[in-house]
């Protein structure tokens, strides 16, 4: 379950929103600018908020800042940050040491299969093309189990075809293993395949929230209308 | 092709003229007289203490560089120009300096010749002119290496559980390795090449410089180039090969 309350000011405005989520797919959706972004870097840990509380899980991660190796996190953005000294296999299995990786070896093995790396497996990363590379970072992010996965616009530059299938994978390991997904994009086609519950976000604010049939039926912006393409 | 022709000319002109001194080698000044005294104790006293230097230079500047990437941008700035004047010290002026500095004319020189340390013509007085002459060099060249590793794989490697010890033993230094190397190949040559500052700090022990200035005074060159090739041979190759990998390896 989280729990968290951000606060962080911007140059052009502040972000304050509260979010309460729990082992779901929740979909943070607005215009470029809208704090989205700002609210993902603040639960991973890599921007620290100015005033709010993070709780993950019974754990505080806010205030004091918890670094960010102590917080169960996997964190996927359009820029991979792939290990480039590191073959594949070790990309993906990074995170977990020698016992770990004898215990979670079916998952691995799963991940290998589903993201379609068996050919990949000792390739650097520097050989790989753009939706390969995804591939591995999401096998990379999930490969440890944490229980809050932050997705940036990890669709962006990829194929129709593999986006669907990065949907419906991570779809279905959500709902086996019950992580809490929050997934940031300002495209709702691929968004709205994943995530059932949305949270619309404006100038760092929330400015609304529910389902995609509802933000759809009644959208509470001109912004949001004609983020979605509804006539005015 | 015969528009690359200017380039290809200047080039391998501009290649010719650097080598051409190494044919200095081959010019006829006579029969070569080896093993001429002194030799190998020279060789040995660069390479041991040459070492030691580098040991020390290592020890200190490697972590010191890692620390300045969280330093404030001032401190940085400040500490680098410091450095700077380190590494653009004329070497005769660094020497002379030193043995000023470390002499019994100041407080300094006085306290270490009352606790017995020498400070001059001794094998600790070698190894702290190298560490003076090279420690600057590597510290800027380990500080752009560090510099180089990009921050968000360190930061994608504590995302994934690793705390901080872990991200630079994992990512920073194996990233890092190429460069630190090729700052470690500079010292090395700087170090082992000092002529000047141990001139007046360090004359004796010969180390292979000094003892190819004793050897042409006394003795002229047939009897300077068996030290000098092999002075070159050992010294050359191994940071020579170093920064050509991280050439290729930079572009790879």
């Amino acid at each position: 379950m989280l729990d968290c309350r951000v606060q962080k000011r911007r140059r052009a405005y502040e972000v304050a929103v509260d979010i309460v989520a729990g082992g779901e797919r929740v979909a943070l959706f607005g215009p470029s600018g809208s704090g989205k972004s700002t609210v993902l870097a603040c639960l991973a840990g890599l921007e620290t908020p100015d005033a709010g509380h993070i709780r993950c899980d019974g754990l505080r991660w806010f205030p004091p800042p918890l670094a960010l190796h102590r917080r169960s996190v996997g964190y996927l953005s359009q820029r991979e940050a792939l290990f480039p000294h590191l073959p594949v296999s070790e990309n993906v299995q990074f995170s977990l040491d020698a016992a770990a990786r004898v215990r979670e070896r079916a998952w691995i093995a799963e991940m290998r299969g589903r993201l379609d790396l068996d050919g990949l497996w000792h390739t650097r990363p520097h050989h790989l093309s753009g939706g390969q590379a995804r591939r591995v970072a999401l096998a990379r992010t999930l490969c440890r189990r944490p229980r809050l996965v932050l997705l940036d616009e990890p669709f962006a530059g990829l194929d129709r075809p593999l986006a669907r299938d990065l949907v419906r994978i991570l779809k279905d390991w959500q709902e086996r293993l019950g992580f809490l997904l929050l997934a940031v994009d300002h495209d709702p086609s691929v968004l709205e395949g994943l995530c059932p519950r949305v949270v619309a976000m404006e100038n760092g604010r929330v400015v609304q929230q529910g389902s995609w049939a509802e933000l759809r039926r009644r959208p509470a912006t001109p912004t949001l209308r004609a983020l979605l393409d509804l006539d005015p | 092709m015969l528009k690359n022709l200017p380039r290809t000319l200047a080039l391998s002109g501009t290649a010719l003229f650097l080598l051409y001194p190494l044919w200095g080698l081959a010019a006829p000044i006579g029969h070569w007289r080896w093993g001429a005294a002194g030799v190998s104790s020279a060789l040995a006293t660069s390479f041991a203490l040459t070492g030691v230097a580098l040991a020390i230079v290592v020890a200190v500047g490697t972590p010191l560089a890692f620390s300045l990437r969280g330093a404030p941008p001032a401190a940085r700035l400040s500490f680098e120009a410091v450095v700077l004047l380190s590494v653009l010290m004329p070497p005769l002026a660094l020497g002379l300096l030193l043995a000023l500095a470390f002499g019994p004319a100041t407080a300094l020189g006085d306290l270490l010749l009352h606790l017995g340390i020498p400070t001059s013509n001794d094998p600790v007085a070698f190894v702290v002119t190298q560490v003076y002459a090279s420690l600057g060099y590597y510290l800027l060249g380990a500080q752009a290496a560090f510099e180089a590793v990009p921050r968000e794989l360190e930061q994608s490697a504590a995302l994934l559980g690793l705390a901080p010890r872990e991200v630079l033993w994992r990512i920073t230094l194996p990233l890092a390795r190429l460069g630190l190397a090729a700052a470690l190949s500079l010292a090395w040559v700087r170090a082992l090449g000092e002529f000047g500052a141990i001139m007046v700090t360090a004359y004796y022990p010969h180390g292979i410089p000094v003892q190819l200035w004793v050897d042409l005074q006394d003795q002229g060159l047939p009897a300077v180039l068996p030290l000098l090739l092999v002075f070159l041979l050992t010294a050359l190759p191994l940071p020579w090969a170093l920064r050509i990998l991280v050439r290729v390896r930079g572009h790879a």
